[in-house]
């Protein structure tokens, strides 16, 4: 039903901005996160594929038709933008007929009631989008695109404004459209902990560049430079700058000498235990930030503000704001950042 | 997908958030004194005409004609601004050119100049001798003294309103819903008449009601271009004017009883005919009123 998309060096210009170029292969039934801050180009690709913006280079390909110059109506691909895009004049019931309206389908009716059963929106049939809440909106946003049967659906914020439990009934109503429906997803967030929810694999953009691009387990494996490590959580991020002056022996050396040609990042170290083989360190402690999976402690150690885990069953108070914290970084978790395949500059 | 979805819906509009008494009064005396400074002349004017004398005026042949040419002529400004304007108004919002501005400014232009000074300019190239006579005869569309001149007026100083107000309307439509309605299988076309128009409607039936009330009140165009209208083209009545024109001639003679008393008629049916308007807005049997458009 559905079929594999191509991306092919797309290349889009827009007020003097330069997207891409982007290369891309989504695979029926798979999704894909496009991640970045605010004016990456996240939106400027998706309106590209969409057809909005005429590409400046490369080709959109569909089972190896080229669709770059085909009108957005005829790329057969469901374009939800930000903010969804529901007809506000039109009932919930009218939006989700209004792709098989247009299209004068005679089963318009039949098919019309199905998609509200399935997204459970009968009730809400006569209502308009105003008067709904975000997840209802968002179910009316999926089932109208639905019944589009669109090959792909390309996403701009799917989570924006939602509160939590809509976020997971979102995330819900993503994997059955794509596991059930088989339709491909392509989506835009600037929230790497939702995009890992749902994606298959992603693509980094900074400033209209593809810095980083692969299945989702890489990029959290092995980030290629800060901003992408930050992008991704990690909170010990520390670029060559930061580590120029530590002498031998202290933590800037002994980072030094680990870090990538783009510096280093490493996940919360925790206070040292008895099998920890890493040399410690120690700090004061900064802030203190309490949650049900440990306290997060922030410490100054050699110039460093180092974010430390302490682990939620220890059974002693919380570490006092200008006390002294010592904590291990286990060489293991170390990430060096550079480009794939990059020596690290020992 | 199971149960309801998260986050409590959004509170119904036209909930009121509690104004202060300073504020309210002020609001008030200002919006007070407004409405009186509307008032007062209406009054004046009613209370100076009995009413046997505004009953008398209503069955005058010549206030009828008069009534008539001014609807018939102002219907006609309407449907040219609805014709050429609304047009003039989708290209300025959804399209930037060179001379944007420029064009922008001469449609604004008809708004603020004074309208003798239009009626002049348009006097100059349709007077006997100028190519645009000659033309206009020859259409069998002649300008000075028909209907068609008064119909020209009245297109030069309302059709502004009716771009104005379309070019804001359809620049108030969010151009996301648009590009949603393209890439669920709507043509360029398609997605105009379903989403871009409809969205529009209400603000360009707003500026369409502003372009016939301004026709309906011209007078100094038409003192120089259509002080008198003679039968011929779409209309073949009695040799008359429109009303505005009409109240200023009896004005003139000195009477001002009949003036009064025709002017009051014409104040009660247009008075009549906003309220319609306004009822029918509230009551929700317009199209332009439902689904809460962003209200």
């Amino acid at each position: 039903m559905t079929g594999a998309w191509t991306v092919e060096g797309l290349e889009t210009r827009l007020d003097g901005f330069r997207l891409g170029p982007v290369d891309l292969t989504i695979a029926p039934g798979r999704a894909v996160a496009v991640l970045g801050s605010s004016g990456a180009g996240k939106t400027t690709l998706l309106r590209t594929l969409a057809g909005f913006l005429r590409p400046r280079g490369g080709r959109i390909l569909r089972d190896g038709v080229d669709l770059s110059d085909r009108a957005p109506e005829e790329r057969g691909l469901g374009y939800v933008p930000q903010g969804l895009g529901l007809l506000p004049h039109r009932t919930v019931a009218r939006n989700v007929a209004y792709p098989l309206e247009i299209r004068a389908r005679p089963d318009a009716l039949r098919r019309t009631r199905e998609l509200l059963d399935q997204f459970h929106l009968a009730a809400l049939a006569d209502r308009y989008p105003a008067r709904l809440s975000g997840g209802e909106q968002q179910r009316v946003a999926i089932a109208r695109a639905l019944a589009a049967e669109p090959q792909l659906i390309v996403w701009d914020e799917p989570w924006q404004g939602l509160d939590v439990l809509a976020r997971y009934e979102l995330g819900l109503a993503l994997h059955e459209l794509r596991e059930v429906e088989q339709v491909p997803m392509v989506f835009v967030t600037h929230d790497p902990g939702l995009a890992f929810s749902v994606a298959d694999s992603f693509l980094l953009l900074r400033g209209g560049r593809v810095v980083a691009q692969g299945d989702t387990e890489t990029l959290l494996r092995a980030p290629v430079d800060a901003f992408s490590a930050r992008f991704v959580g990690f909170e010990n991020v520390f670029e060559p700058v930061a580590l120029a002056a530590g002498a031998p022996g202290s933590l800037r050396g002994w980072l030094r000498e680990r870090a990538g040609p783009e510096g280093i990042a490493f996940p919360r170290p925790e206070i040292p235990s008895a099998k920890d083989d890493g040399p410690a360190w120690e700090g004061i402690v900064r802030s203190v930030r309490p949650g049900p999976h440990g306290i997060t402690v922030e410490a100054v150690a050699d110039d460093l503000l180092v974010a430390v885990r302490v682990a939620p069953d220890v059974d002693a108070p919380f570490p006092a704001l200008g006390s002294r914290l010592r904590f291990a970084v286990d060489p293991a978790t170390l990430r060096p950042l550079g480009p794939p395949g990059a020596e690290a500059s020992r | 997908m199971s149960g309801p979805a998260g986050g409590p819906p959004p509170d119904p509009p036209g909930r009121r958030v509690r104004t202060g008494p300073l504020w309210l009064a002020l609001q008030l005396v200002l919006s007070g004194s407004l409405l009186l400074l509307f008032l007062v002349p209406i009054v004046a004017l009613l209370s100076y005409a009995p009413l046997s004398d505004i009953v008398a005026a209503a069955g005058s042949s010549d206030v009828r004609a008069a009534i008539g040419l001014t609807f018939f002529a102002s219907g006609l400004a309407v449907l040219a601004a609805i014709l050429f304007g609304i047009p003039m108004g989708y290209l300025l919002a959804r399209h930037t050119f060179r001379g944007h501005a420029i064009v922008e400014s001469l449609v604004s232009l008809p708004v603020v100049v004074p309208h003798l000074l239009v009626g002049l300019g348009l006097f100059l190239v349709i007077i006997p001798g100028t190519p645009l006579y000659g033309l206009t005869h020859a259409l069998g569309v002649p300008i000075y003294d028909t209907i068609w001149g008064v119909v020209l007026v009245m297109v030069f100083v309302s059709a502004p309103y009716t771009v104005l107000a379309s070019e804001l309307s359809f620049r108030a439509v969010d151009d996301r819903v648009i590009e949603a309605a393209r890439s669920l299988g709507a043509g360029s076309a398609t997605a105009f008449l379903t989403v871009t128009f409809p969205l529009a409607l209400r603000g360009i039936v707003a500026g369409l009601l502003l372009s016939w009330a301004r026709a309906v009140s011209e007078i100094g165009g038409l003192l120089v271009l259509a002080y008198a209208v003679y039968p011929s083209g779409p209309y073949n009545g009695p040799v008359t004017s429109t009303i505005s024109v009409y109240i200023y001639n009896i004005f003139q003679t000195g009477n001002l009883r009949d003036a009064a008393a025709v002017s009051s008629l014409f104040l009660l049916i247009a008075f009549a005919l906003f309220l319609v308007v306004r009822v029918a807005e509230r009551s929700g049997w317009v199209p332009w009123h439902r689904g809460d458009l962003g209200s």
